[in-house]
């Protein structure tokens, strides 16, 4: 835990008050004040991005700090895509996720900037980066609005212009999924690329497999039983985000996994 | 039938949750150990059973060879699968012992410069093989970023970092006073004349040092000598630690091919940018030197298979992105430009759907 005492610092304490502030808001029934703030929090941590990204020089996705910030960025405008075109409700949820995303970049990682080393050098790099980011969004809302399904599968109201949560979560994996499967197989290009084998077996790797076989796992459950048994789908969608989460912290974070991806730490 | 369908999907839902699994138990092992593990006979037989059992789906399930997008999906895991295989250890050894083909799957390949090589050393093996080919190693450089760091650290283990450019100015608090950079040498050397030493750059030859200078809080000064790469045998009891570092930038390789004393390619080989030749793929692995001079290691990896599994890359993707935004996301939009309001994506149950 550490306080960061800089410009940088200043703007993602910003943004995760402005989110927080946008979640208490919406659960306290001010739903306009709720969406004002969640767009102060956007424009906050839009600003701590491009600023980091003048200060390294390079499209800031290197480490787990430039992760985490993307990560805190890109919350707000898919959380749009998913109310205007896609009939998601429960936005409360995305401000959450924004204000837990930015902590880690706020408290937890060091923001040194770095060179980069020969192997982060390609064209691939973000593609593979950016990609992966933008689909865990998409997971990490599905399985919020899983969790919600579970604990409210009996007495949820049916709200017209919106799609009940499992159903929201279907649509949000159905949409990231995509984004989860270029990832992988971008990241499987550049292994060859750099280190001359398209699958290593690294843990990294293999995690990410387990992540992505989840979701594929969670759509032919979902063919075979459709909603006849609802509440396991929605377990298969947070069991993906676990996964996901997995995938993305321990390995870096633990000592266990020793492979090519620590330097991303 | 129905129960076939059931039965097939059944056993797709298990081989799916199955292999999750052994991902995750591979992520236990380590990389290596991993590799060993999944191309291990039982695993082997797993990988076999999978292709088979999306080749029936296919054939069986009559709605993924009807929907382009599914059928384009499931297509391109069988051929991942298939080229997987195809390239793997056992692949190799099979099509070695019914085809005939020399191949060396993986290996690496010491290049002193100024010669050409064609021998590989075998991965996993004390072997040597030939290459049809020879690859000579024109120059092999590092390049650094620049300007470098220069590192401080107290002995209460408190770190600064300061780009190593003469000027440059680091406070390091009240007990341990001020470090300033006053000079950078490209090529450092001194003339000791009695008492008397004068540090200066010498023309050619690189030997990169920083000249500091502490301000002591006692209001004293020492002058250091820091050099590149290079841990300084600091005074135990001094409280400063130095130390000067670049870090690389880039490997990188000048390499030729050279066929029957004709050189009939070239490239500048870096780490992301191999050189590919005659089905096999060069990469910059390492470097050393020894008393002959400098060299640089290239890794070679056959690249058997690996158009299939690109092929099955591409089809997975245009297949899933035609299946869930093509039918999905597009819909919606379109509809929403024309009518200026939200119309439905299809979240419901995708039975029968399509
Ligand atoms: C092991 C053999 C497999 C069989 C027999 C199989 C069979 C099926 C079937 C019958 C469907 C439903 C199609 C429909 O909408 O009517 C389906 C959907 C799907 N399959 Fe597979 N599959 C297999 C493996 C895989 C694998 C390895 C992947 C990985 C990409 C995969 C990805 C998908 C996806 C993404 C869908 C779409 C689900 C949806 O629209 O909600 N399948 N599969």
């Amino acid at each position: 835990m550490a306080i960061k005492y800089t410009f940088q610092g200043l703007l993602i304490y910003m943004a995760m008050a402005a989110f927080l502030s946008a979640f208490l808001a919406t659960v306290a029934g001010r739903r306009k004040a709720g969406q004002w703030l969640f767009m102060a929090g956007f424009c906050a941590s839009l600003l701590a991005y491009v600023y980091r990204w003048i200060d390294v020089r390079h499209v800031p996705l290197q480490n787990l700090f430039e992760v985490f910030l993307c990560l805190g960025m890109v919350c707000y405008p898919i959380s749009v895509v998913g109310r205007r075109v896609l009939r998601i409700g429960g936005q409360w949820a995305d401000m959450l996720i924004a204000a837990i995303v930015l902590f880690p970049a706020g408290f937890k990682f060091h923001a040194e900037p770095q060179h980069l080393p020969p192997a982060l050098q390609s064209w691939l790099f973000v593609p593979h980066v950016g990609v992966y980011t933008l689909s865990y969004i998409f997971m990490a809302m599905a399985a919020f609005r899983a969790a919600v399904h579970l604990c409210t599968a009996k007495r949820a109201a049916v709200v017209d212009a919106i799609l009940p949560p499992e159903q929201a979560t279907y649509t949000l994996i159905a949409i990231g999924f995509p984004l989860l499967t270029l990832g992988l197989i971008l990241g499987s290009i550049w292994g060859k690329r750099a280190w001359g084998d398209y699958w290593g077996w690294d843990p990294k790797e293999l995690w990410s497999l387990a992540s992505w076989l989840v979701y594929v796992g969670y759509f032919h459950w979902r063919h075979m039983f459709g909603t006849q048994y609802a509440r396991i789908n929605s377990l298969w969608a947070i069991a993906g985000m676990a996964a996901i989460v997995i995938t993305l912290l321990w390995v870096n974070l633990s000592r266990l996994f020793p492979g090519v991806h620590s330097y991303a730490t | 039938m129905v129960r076939l369908k059931r039965s097939i999907l059944w056993a797709c839902l298990i081989a799916i949750a199955v292999l999750a699994v052994l991902s995750v138990y591979g992520a236990f092992l380590g990389a290596d150990r991993a590799q060993a593990f999944f191309n291990s006979v039982p695993v082997v037989i797993y990988w076999g059973a999978f292709g088979v059992l999306l080749a029936a789906g296919i054939a069986v399930l009559r709605r993924l060879s009807w929907v382009p997008s599914l059928l384009l999906m499931h297509l391109g895991c069988i051929l991942i699968l298939a080229g997987g295989m195809w390239g793997s250890p056992l692949g190799q050894d099979l099509q070695k012992r019914f085809f005939g083909t020399e191949r060396i799957r993986k290996g690496q390949m010491p290049v002193l410069e100024g010669t050409a090589e064609n021998r590989v050393m075998v991965a996993d093996s004390n072997d040597t093989q030939e290459l049809p080919f020879s690859i000579r190693l024109r120059d092999f450089r590092i390049e650094y970023y620049e300007p470098g760091d220069l590192y401080i650290q107290s002995r209460n283990g408190r770190r600064w970092k300061l780009p190593a450019e003469a000027g440059r100015t680091q406070a390091l608090g009240e007990n341990l006073g001020t470090v300033t950079i006053q000079r950078a040498f490209r090529n450092f050397k001194m003339d000791v004349s009695g008492d008397e030493r004068i540090a200066y750059d010498a023309p050619g030859g690189l030997n990169p040092a920083l000249e500091v200078m502490i301000q002591k809080p006692d209001g004293t000064t020492a002058r250091r000598y820091v050099f590149l790469h290079r841990a300084g045998h600091g005074n135990p009891n001094d409280p400063l630690v130095m130390s000067y570092e670049q870090s690389p930038r880039d490997y990188v390789s000048e390499l030729e091919v050279v066929r029957d004393n004709q050189v009939v390619a070239s490239k500048d080989i870096e780490v992301n940018h191999p050189l590919h030749h005659g089905g096999y793929h060069f990469y910059q692995h390492s470097y050393g030197q020894n008393q002959m001079g400098e060299y640089t290691i290239l890794m070679v990896v056959s690249d058997a298979g690996l158009n299939i599994v690109y092929t099955g890359y591409a089809m997975l993707i245009v297949g899933v992105f035609w299946h869930f935004w093509g039918r999905r996301l597009w819909p919606t939009l379109r509809s929403r430009q024309a009518a200026c309001a939200p119309v439905g994506v299809s979240g419901e149950v995708p039975n029968g759907t399509g």
